[in-house]
């Protein structure tokens, strides 16, 4: 077998290519040498690791990747035209292949940063260098120490004390080239400050196969206000690997959405550190996976503070031979005490051939808490469906109402119209609602 | 003899692979009329009306059910409602996540040709007809189906459906259990509203109180699983005197139609 280091696009050459390109400052060229060596150091996730458990670990090889010859295209495909004009942003960039070809800004909220990675490492050195891998770095694990050596570009966003950024911002990443791409997002919200980020990652389906390995960090000040979305309806050639970790102070508040309805395979790691008391995060999930699709979430509720609040709500419709794997945990710290979390994982099978699997974990360190979870998997009911059809209803209709009731208890918690009824749209689509387009 | 009936012949039914529960139904309900089914509990009347409206969990064993004397025992349930059947359910279910507004609208689009669909005012305007015929707040159709509806309420909303998709042929199966007073005065002006020449309903009921609303052409009692006897209106006033027993042996005597 292939191992890694096979690969010549991971060498210890590949990395000082990618920092001699982007001009990367001694401190950021250090870390990134320091993560390759923890990636070299650390061995791949196997099935009998508790973290990756019923992943299907082929279909996130990096080991087979060819990548695509000749020069990326630099242009903004009718894809993305159309997405940024259906979006109500103040600011967009565009991520194409690894780099950073669009960005449209209009932003009136004064001292907001609103960047690509690369530039901000050059004009906002230090306050990028502050928080740069302070939730995601290198030890988060093999991939997460692959993307924090060769991350090729991104966003960084910035928003200063008491600033509340009205409208949404937002990223586009897209690919259309096989091989490996890395992208990272950093979103830095001071006290009080407030802002919704939308990171959308999307492409036109085409030949060779590629790994996207995303990461994404979440800085909130006391009482910031943060709403990410993060929405992956990638190409089916495509595998896709992510992990959102936030950390929230006292009294901040964090809502995520994480949507996977795209690519061949994809994992999404949702992580909320409670720091600060008081502290609260919303974890949604959503996903649809169907003709084979692979999707894997994992997410991690840990209180260090005491009287936080933190409620993950996953739920996901699965057919056409589709898998799932679901796995969770909630970790209260010894002192975290008047903790209140909650974590909920929820299947619809649509056939038999279709599995899900959910593991739902607690470790409970304070002893005034208040924490329940819960999952459940399984077909739609009989009931449901002959009632429906006993109101004319044709199978398939039938069918894309109770899919999308049962994913309405999270879209109803979504409180961004604009990509709710985006995010509702590509459902139907895949559904195959009659007058929906199939491509968005 | 007009086909123009909803027409159940010699019907026999089981649960998949269990014992037999309608064991040979006979019953006929011509277009404009409205007519009872009465019977014991377990006596089949649900049976009846679930395996009409093709529920996949009752095994069809022998028999037929006609719409205007076309067979519809190998359509599909959505099939048999296009074809203009509906059944008020004695128990609705919940379907968590879907309102009743764009409920009913795919119902009706279900019915409509894929370039036809309705309009959004026209159907808005039916439905708040339908909503206000009802008595009922029009922030009704907001709300998820079922969802946390009383009994009343969830009875209501097969009244609500029926009176939207205007089906020829409705079996009501106890949608007058759990109302009150009032809110059956409601339920019954609804279905009296849909009367008429073009429309028959199979009305199942215990009570004589819901026939006072709705006045019967006919009516039938079941009893394990058959059709034992028919007869005028004044049948479920005398049933509700003297009770099923009393109508069981005058069948057995001879003395009541068989
Ligand atoms: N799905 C089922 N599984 C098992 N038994 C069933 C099922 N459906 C009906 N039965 C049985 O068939 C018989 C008839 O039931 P049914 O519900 O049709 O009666 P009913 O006349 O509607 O009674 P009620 O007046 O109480 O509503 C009963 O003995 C019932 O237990
Ligand atoms: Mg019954």
């Amino acid at each position: 077998m292939a191992t890694l280091t096979d690969n010549p696009l991971l060498s210890a050459g590949a990395l000082e290519a990618v920092i001699r390109n982007g001009g990367d400052p001694e401190w950021l060229a250090e870390e990134r040498r320091a993560a390759l060596r923890t990636f070299m150091a650390t061995p791949w996730p196997t099935e009998r690791d508790e973290d990756w458990r019923y992943t299907q670990l082929d279909r996130f090889s990096v080991t087979n990747l060819e990548p695509t010859d000749g020069p990326a295209s630099r242009e903004v495909s009718e894809r993305i035209r159309m997405r940024m004009e259906d979006s109500d942003a103040e600011g967009i960039l565009v991520h194409a292949n690894g780099e950073t070809i669009e960005r449209i800004a209009k932003i009136r909220e004064e001292g907001v940063i609103f960047s690509d990675l690369r530039s901000a490492v050059r004009d906002h050195e230090d306050l990028v260098r502050e928080h740069l891998y302070s939730t995601v770095n290198a030890h988060a694990g093999k991939y997460h120490a692959l993307n924090a050596a060769f991350w090729q570009n991104g966003t960084f966003v910035y928003v200063p004390k008491n600033v509340e950024v009205e409208l949404p911002l937002g990223a586009f990443t897209t690919a259309d080239r096989g091989g490996l791409s890395m992208g990272r997002t950093l979103i830095v919200v001071e006290d009080n400050a407030k802002v919704t980020f939308l990171d959308e990652y999307t492409s036109d389906p085409f030949d060779a196969r590629l790994f996207h390995g995303a990461a994404t960090e979440l800085v909130l000040g006391p009482g910031a206000k943060v709403r990410y979305l993060s929405l992956q309806n990638w190409g089916r050639n495509v595998a896709h690997m992510n992990r959102l970790a936030a950390k929230l102070g006292r009294d901040a508040r964090l809502e995520s959405l994480t949507v996977s309805v795209g690519g061949d395979a994809a994992r999404a790691e949702v992580n909320s550190s409670m720091q600060g008391p008081g502290s609260e995060s919303e974890m949604l999930g959503l996903y649809f996976a169907d003709k084979g699709q692979h999707y894997n979430q994992y997410t991690l509720q840990h209180h260090e503070a005491d009287h936080a609040f933190s409620d993950v709500l996953f739920k996901g419709a699965l057919r056409d031979a589709s898998h799932a794997v679901y796995s969770g945990i909630i970790v209260v710290d010894e002192g975290a005490q008047k903790t209140d979390a909650y974590q909920t994982n929820r299947n619809l099978l649509l056939d038999a051939e279709s599995e899900a699997v959910s593991i739902p974990q607690l470790q409970i360190g304070a002893n005034d808490v208040r924490c329940s979870h819960g999952s459940t998997t399984g077909p739609v009911p009989e009931d449901q469906r002959f009632y429906l059809m006993s109101r004319g209803m044709q199978p398939e209709v039938a069918e894309h109402l109770l899919v999308t009731g049962f994913l309405y208890e999270v879209m109803s918690r979504v409180t961004l119209p604009k990509a709710a009824e985006y995010v509702e749209r590509v459902v139907q689509a895949k559904l195959g609602v009659p007058g929906v387009k199939e491509k968005l | 003899m007009s086909e123009n009936r909803l027409e159940i012949r010699n019907l026999h039914a089981r649960i998949e692979g269990g014992a037999e529960i309608l064991k040979g139904v006979d019953l006929v309900v011509p277009a404009g009329e409205v007519h009872a089914l009465m019977g014991q509990n377990g006596s089949g009347k649900s049976t009846l009306a679930k395996v009409m409206a093709g529920d996949p969990s009752y095994e069809i064993t022998d028999g037929d059910i006609l719409i205007d004397g076309e067979s519809i025992l190998e359509m599909e349930p959505d099939e048999r409602a296009r074809a203009g059947l509906y059944l008020a359910f004695q128990y609705p279910v919940e379907v968590p996540g879907v309102s009743i507004a764009n409920f009913l609208r795919l119902a009706l689009n279900a019915r409509r040709e894929d370039d036809d669909e309705i309009g959004v005012m026209e159907f808005y305007e039916k439905l708040q007809r339908a909503v206000k015929e009802l008595n009922w707040d029009e922030s009704i159709i907001e709300r998820n189906l079922h969802e946390g509806f009383s009994g009343g309420e969830k009875k209501r909303s097969e009244i609500l459906q029926l009176l939207v998709l205007e089906p020829k042929y409705a079996i009501l199966d106890e949608t007058d259990s759990g109302l009150d007073v009032d809110a059956l005065k409601v339920v019954s002006q609804g279905v009296n509203a849909a009367r008429g020449a073009n429309f028959g309903a199979l009305v199942i009921t215990h009570y004589q109180r819901l026939l006072n609303y709705i006045v019967p052409d006919k009516v039938h009692v079941m009893s394990d699983g058959r059709i034992i006897t028919t007869g005028e209106k004044e049948l479920a006033m005398q049933l509700d005197d003297k009770g099923y027993d009393w109508i069981k042996s005058e069948v057995a005597s001879g003395a009541a139609p068989a």
